[in-house]
Parts: C-alpha cells; sequence; structure tokens
C-alpha cells in the first residue's frame, strides 16, 4: 500500500488505475447492497455506483485511508453504462485538501473512461481525524 | 412532462452487509467492520459505508428510471448523520422541478426509522426523448 491520503498535497494525481469489472464482482456487490433488482444481470450492466465504489477501492490499495475517516460528500454523474467485464480506467486527482476542527478534508475527484468514452464521474469529500 | 413519482425503498442495514460491502468494495476501513475501534471513535460503534447507504437511493431511482438514470443521472448528496446496524433505512425523492430544461430533478434523502435524515441531497435525470 502507498501513502496515506492525509499525507499528498493538492493536486496529487493518482497513478491511473485499470479495474475489471466481473460478473462475480458485481454480484457480491449487489448482494452486499441488497440489491435484487434484475434490471442489471438482464442488461448485462454494472450499476454506476457499484463502478465508482470498486474504483474508489482499488484506489485505496493506492493510497491508504487513516482509520476513522469518514465520507461527508459525494457528486456523481453518470454518462454511459458500464458493461459487466468491461474495463474501467479510473483516474483520480486529490483535487482540495485543508484542515479544520482537528480533520483533513481531501477532495477527490474520479474520472471513469470505458473504451475510451467517460462513463462516471465521481467527486469525493472524505475527513479524516487528525492524529494527535 | 410532470416529473413521474419516485417509489421510496426501505430496507434493514445489518452489521453481516457492512462486511459483505467492505469485502466487495475493498474498503476495510476498521469504524465500519471492527467494533472495537470504532467503540473507541466518536461514533461509538460501527457504521456503514456511506457509499453503501447512498446504493439504497442509487437503487430507487434506477427502478424508476432505468438505462436513462445510467445515462444521465446526476447525484449530489451530503451524509448527515451515520447509518448504523440495526437501522432500518428508506429512501425516497420528492419531485423538485417538472422538465425544467429536459430534466427531472428531485430532492432525495435516506432516512432511518427514528425519521433522521442520514443523507440529503438532489438527484437530476434527464426526461425520456431528450
Amino acid at each position: 500500500m502507498g501513502a496515506s491520503l492525509v499525507d499528498l498535497a493538492a493536486g496529487h494525481a493518482f497513478p491511473p488505475i485499470t479495474v475489471t469489472l466481473p460478473a462475480a464482482a458485481v454480484r457480491a456487490y449487489c448482494e452486499a447492497v441488497g440489491d435484487e433488482q434484475a434490471f442489471y444481470a438482464e442488461a448485462g450492466l454494472v450499476p454506476p455506483l457499484a463502478a465508482a465504489a470498486l474504483c474508489l477501492g482499488a484506489l485505496l490499495q493506492e493510497a491508504s485511508l487513516p482509520p476513522g475517516s469518514l465520507h461527508a460528500n459525494e457528486s456523481l454523474e453518470f454518462m454511459r453504462p458500464v458493461p459487466v467485464g468491461a474495463d474501467v480506467l479510473c483516474q483520480t486527482t486529490l483535487a482540495k485538501r485543508s484542515q479544520r476542527a482537528g480533520w483533513v478534508f481531501s477532495v477527490l475527484d474520479s474520472r471513469l473512461f470505458v473504451d475510451g468514452e467517460a462513463a462516471v464521474t465521481a467527486v469525493a469529500t472524505v475527513l479524516s481525524p487528525i492524529e494527535p | 412532462m410532470s416529473a413521474p413519482a419516485v417509489v421510496p425503498l426501505t430496507r434493514a442495514l445489518s452489521q453481516t452487509m457492512i462486511d459483505r460491502y467492505a469485502s466487495a468494495s475493498g474498503d476495510f476501513n476498521p469504524i465500519h467492520i471492527d467494533a472495537a475501534f470504532a467503540a473507541t471513535t466518536p461514533m461509538g460503534g460501527t457504521i456503514a459505508h456511506g457509499m453503501l447507504v447512498l446504493a439504497l437511493i442509487a437503487e430507487m431511482m434506477t427502478a424508476a428510471f432505468g438505462r436513462d438514470w445510467l445515462t444521465s443521472g446526476k447525484l449530489e448528496v451530503r451524509f448527515r448523520a451515520p447509518a448504523r446496524p440495526g437501522d432500518r433505512l428508506t429512501a425516497r425523492a420528492r419531485a423538485i422541478d417538472d422538465d425544467e430544461g429536459g430534466s427531472f430533478r428531485y430532492a432525495v434523502e435516506c432516512l432511518n426509522e427514528r425519521e433522521e435524515q442520514l443523507i440529503t441531497g438532489t438527484a437530476v435525470v434527464a426526461a425520456p426523448g431528450r
């Protein structure tokens, strides 16, 4: 695992990550969130939130989150469906970083591409406790 | 065109779901899965991943709009309070614009059984045929 998220400077661009989303991973995600809609399986598509979440999980292999970190805000835009089995290219930048009231605020701006086309954008604000 | 009504969704949240979500997403932050650690934090116990709770709102919008949600959906939310194992979660949406600029706009929220707002925000989706 790489550096802690709170040690990175604003503007830091993470190395692009390619995440393959096989049917088993999508099924595990749907079971975890309790989404039993047949829509995704019948259409062979990945829930867009799953694509964002699984790419975020892959990113956490590159930069760890301090224990006790909290998700404060999320902004998502879905532009095209993500097929099951697709290779999803995830490009993430630490767009902003600040400190306030004992917390580090990190804004992660992620762009997900499938076959070279933008599929999902996800902007997450994460609060991490400052260790004494 | 009037914004269609969106059917609310309700689901019980369990620690098993949270543990499964950690495995599925790769987010093993101990505040979600380690009861002993979580008890030492201001949260006082384990809490669900924000994206796990948000998934209920996304599922509700997919059920209402299908493929249109996947190609034009926008969500902007704030996580206001933690969801805890044992909570009964309800996602609901209230139309705030009818076909304004070719899209439908909703105020969305996720509540627990005590009607506490856990997530609030807006969802926008293109009106069919746009």
